[in-house]
C-alpha cells in the first residue's frame, strides 16, 4: 500500500475553503466525550455475575490495553492533530492512515443497530415490555433515533459535545454513583455480600479456553479511547490539554466499569442476575432490595440518555477522520467530502446513515439477520483491532523517525508500552477466531472462515478498492500544507 | 463547565431531549407504580423459589421475583424464541463487559442459561420448547466462580 503514496505531480487541490474552527472544547468536555464513547453502565449486570473477579477482568485488560492505548494516543495527539489517520499517515504511510480511519469508521456501522436495539428494548421496558420483541417497533425506534443523531451531529461539534457530556453525567455518572452508594449502604448495614469478596474469588474461574476468551475479549471493552483525538484541534492548548483529558477519561472509565458492577454483585446474587435475563431487570432486582424499585424506570431513562450520548460521539469522530484524510489525499469522491454550513461532513454522515439504515432494518425485521448479528460484532471488533496494530507501530516509528518533533507529552518507555499494546491487540485478534457460545456446535474452521472472510472484506478489500479508485482531482485540501492546529 | 455554555447555544435541542425523556420517565413511573402484588404472583414466585432451590440455586427474594415476573413471566416469557429478543440476549448478555463498540461474544456461563429455563417452566411452560430450540446450540462453560 505504501507504493500508492500520492505522486508529486498531483493537480492543485480545489480552492474550497475549509472552515477553521476556533477552540470550542475544554479538556474536561473532551474527557467526558471520550468516557461517553467507551464506558456505560449497560455492562454492569453482565460483569456483576463474576463477583469480585470482575475487578480482575477489568484491571488486567486496563494494564495491557487501556494504559498503552491511552498513553500512546496522549503522546501522538499532543504532537499531531487529526487523530489516528494522521498518526498512521505520518508514521507509516498515507494509504495506511486511510486504512486506519476506515477501519474505525466501518466498525461503527454495525455498532449502531445493536446499540439502538438496546435503547429500543429499554424504552419498551419503560412503556410496554411486550414491544421489545416487536421488529417493527424496534426498526422505527432505531431509524428515528439514528437519524436524529445524524441531524444533531450535523449541527456541529459543540452541539454533540454538550449532549454527549450531559448524557454521560446524567446517564452514567449519577446512576453509577447511586449504585455504589446503595451498595455501600447495603454492606454498611451489616449485610453479607451476595458475591464472596475473599481472596479466593479474586481470580475468575479457570476453565481453559473459555476463561481465556473472557479475559482477552475484555481488552476490547476499552476500545475507542483514542477516537475523540480527532477533535484535538478544538482544544485551546492541545499539547497540554489532550493528555490531561486522556488521563481523566482513563480514571473515569475504570471507575464506571468496576465500581457499579461490584456494587450490584454485593446486593444481587449471581444466580438471581441470571434469572433477570435483561439489563433493566437486573437494575430492578438491585433497587427492589432497597424498596426503591421506582428508581428502575428512572435508571432506564438515564441509561437511554447515556447510550444516545455515546452514539453521538461515534457519529462525529471516525467520520471526521475519514473526511480529513480524504480531503487531503482524494480518497473519497468530492460528493462525500462536502461540508455543511457548520463545517460538518454531512454527506459522509448521510451515506453512512443509509447503509446503517439498511443493516438496522435487516436486524430488526429479518429473523435470519438478527440471529446471526453477533457475528458482525465479532468481525467489526476484529477490523477495529487493525487500527490499534497500526497505531502502536506508527507511534514507535514516529519516535524513531521524528524524535525531535514537538510533543506536549512523551509517554514513558514508549517502546515497551507499544509492544505490550501490540501483543494485546494481536492476542485479541487471535482470540476473536475462537467460536463463542453463540456458534454452538458448528465447525471451528467454518467460524474462522466467516470471521476471517469478513475481516478481509471489510477491513482490507473495501478500503483497497477506495484507494484504487481514487482520483487526484478528488483532493480538496492541500496534503502538504501545514495541518491546521498541529498540536505542539 | 463548557457543556453549560453549549446548553445556551443549542437550547432548543436540549429542551427537545429533556421533554422527551421526562415524558418517558413519567410514563415509566406510572406504569411501574401500577403493578399490584396478588396471591397469584406470590404463588408463582413461591413455586419458582422451590424449583430453583431443588435445582441447587439459592432462593431469590420473593418480592423481587413477583415484581420482575408477575403472573406471566414478564419479559422473560415474551416470546423467548423470538429472533430479535434472542439477538439482543446474545449480544448483551452473552458478551464482554463493555459499554462501547468493543462488545464481543464469549463462552457464557452454563448456569445463566439453566436458570432462565427454570423460569420458563414455571411461568410459561408452553414456551420451553421454543426456548430450547433457540438455545439448543449454545455452547457454555462454568466461567463463574461460585
Amino acid at each position: 500500500m505504501a507504493s500508492m503514496d500520492v505522486p508529486a505531480d498531483l493537480p492543485k487541490p480545489r480552492a474550497e475553503a475549509r472552515p477553521v474552527a476556533p477552540p470550542t472544547l475544554t479538556w474536561v468536555t473532551l474527557a467526558l466525550m471520550t468516557t461517553a464513547s467507551v464506558a456505560s453502565l449497560r455492562a454492569a449486570p453482565t460483569m456483576a455475575v463474576y463477583g469480585l473477579a470482575c475487578v480482575f477482568l477489568y484491571l488486567v485488560p486496563a494494564i495491557v490495553f487501556l494504559l498503552p492505548t491511552a498513553l500512546v494516543s496522549a503522546e501522538l495527539a499532543s504532537g499531531w492533530s487529526g487523530g489516528v489517520y494522521r498518526w498512521v499517515a505520518e508514521g507509516l504511510s498515507k494509504p495506511l492512515g486511510f486504512l486506519a480511519v476506515w477501519c474505525q469508521f466501518a466498525m461503527t456501522i454495525f455498532y449502531y443497530p445493536s446499540l439502538l436495539a438496546f435503547v429500543a428494548s429499554t424504552i419498551a421496558f419503560v412503556i410496554d415490555p411486550s414491544l421489545a420483541s416487536n421488529g417493527l417497533y424496534t426498526a422505527i425506534v432505531i431509524m428515528v433515533l439514528y437519524w436524529t443523531g445524524v441531524w444533531v451531529s450535523s449541527r456541529g461539534t459543540k452541539a454533540l459535545a454538550g449532549l454527549s457530556s450531559w448524557g454521560l453525567i446524567i446517564g452514567t455518572l449519577v446512576p453509577g454513583t447511586v449504585l455504589v452508594v446503595l451498595g455501600m449502604v447495603f454492606l454498611g448495614q451489616g449485610n453479607p455480600s451476595a458475591a464472596p469478596m475473599d481472596a479466593s474469588h479474586l481470580l475468575p474461574q479457570w476453565t481453559g479456553l473459555a476463561s481465556l476468551v473472557l479475559i482477552v475479549n475484555n481488552f476490547l471493552s476499552y476500545s475507542g479511547m483514542e477516537m475523540n483525538a480527532v477533535h484535538v484541534s478544538s482544544l485551546k492548548n492541545p499539547a497540554k490539554e489532550y493528555p490531561k483529558s486522556m488521563f481523566l477519561a482513563m480514571g473515569l472509565v475504570l471507575l464506571i466499569f468496576i465500581l457499579p458492577a461490584l456494587a450490584i454483585s454485593w446486593v444481587v446474587p449471581a444466580d438471581q442476575l441470571s434469572l433477570t435475563a435483561g439489563v433493566m431487570q437486573a437494575f430492578d432486582a438491585f433497587f427492589s432490595y432497597f424498596n426503591v424499585g421506582w428508581m428502575t424506570p428512572i435508571a432506564a431513562i438515564m441509561l437511554i440518555s447515556a447510550s444516545l450520548g455515546g452514539m453521538l460521539t461515534w457519529l462525529a469522530g471516525p467520520s471526521k477522520g475519514l473526511l480529513e484524510i480524504s480531503r487531503s489525499e482524494g480518497y473519497l469522491p468530492p460528493f462525500l467530502q462536502k461540508l455543511n454550513k457548520f463545517g460538518i461532513q454531512q454527506n459522509i454522515l448521510v451515506t453512512q446513515g443509509i447503509v446503517t439504515s439498511v443493516i438496522a432494518l435487516g436486524y430488526a425485521l429479518i429473523p435470519n439477520v438478527s440471529s446471526v448479528y453477533w457475528i458482525f460484532s465479532t468481525i467489526t471488533t476484529q477490523v477495529y483491532l487493525i487500527v490499534y496494530l497500526l497505531m502502536f507501530v506508527a507511534a514507535m516509528r514516529l519516535r524513531k523517525l521524528k524524535p525531535d518533533h514537538p510533543r506536549g507529552y512523551r509517554a514513558p518507555a514508549l517502546g515497551l508500552i507499544c509492544t505490550v499494546g501490540l501483543l494485546s491487540s494481536l492476542a485479541a485478534m487471535f482470540i476473536g477466531f475462537v467460536p463463542p457460545s453463540q456458534f454452538g456446535s458448528g465447525s471451528v474452521w467454518s467460524y474462522i472462515l466467516i470471521v476471517g472472510g469478513g475481516l478481509v472484506i471489510l477491513g482490507l478489500l473495501i478500503p483497497w478498492t477506495f484507494l484504487k479508485m481514487r482520483k487526484p482531482s478528488w483532493r480538496t485540501a492541500a496534503a502538504d500544507a501545514p495541518h491546521e492546529g498541529d498540536a505542539a | 463547565m463548557s457543556p453549560t455554555r453549549f446548553a445556551s447555544e443549542h437550547k432548543w435541542i436540549y429542551w427537545g431531549a429533556i421533554v422527551i425523556l421526562v415524558g418517558l420517565l413519567v410514563t415509566g413511573l406510572i406504569r411501574y407504580s401500577a403493578f399490584k402484588r396478588t396471591d397469584e404472583t406470590a404463588d408463582k414466585a413461591q413455586q419458582l423459589s422451590q424449583d430453583l432451590v431443588k435445582a441447587g440455586y439459592p432462593a431469590p427474594d420473593q418480592e423481587t421475583v413477583e415484581r420482575l415476573l408477575g403472573t406471566d413471566g414478564g419479559q422473560v416469557c415474551e416470546a423467548p424464541g423470538n429472533a430479535l429478543k434472542e439477538a439482543l440476549y446474545r449480544i448483551q448478555q452473552l458478551s464482554t463487559g463493555t459499554g462501547g463498540p468493543g462488545n464481543r461474544p464469549v463462552i457464557a456461563d452454563t448456569k445463566a442459561v439453566e436458570v432462565e429455563r427454570i423460569v420458563l417452566q414455571v411461568y410459561c411452560p408452553d414456551q420451553v420448547d421454543d426456548f430450547d430450540d433457540a438455545i439448543d446450540d449454545l455452547k457454555t462453560d462454568d466461567t463463574v466462580r461460585r
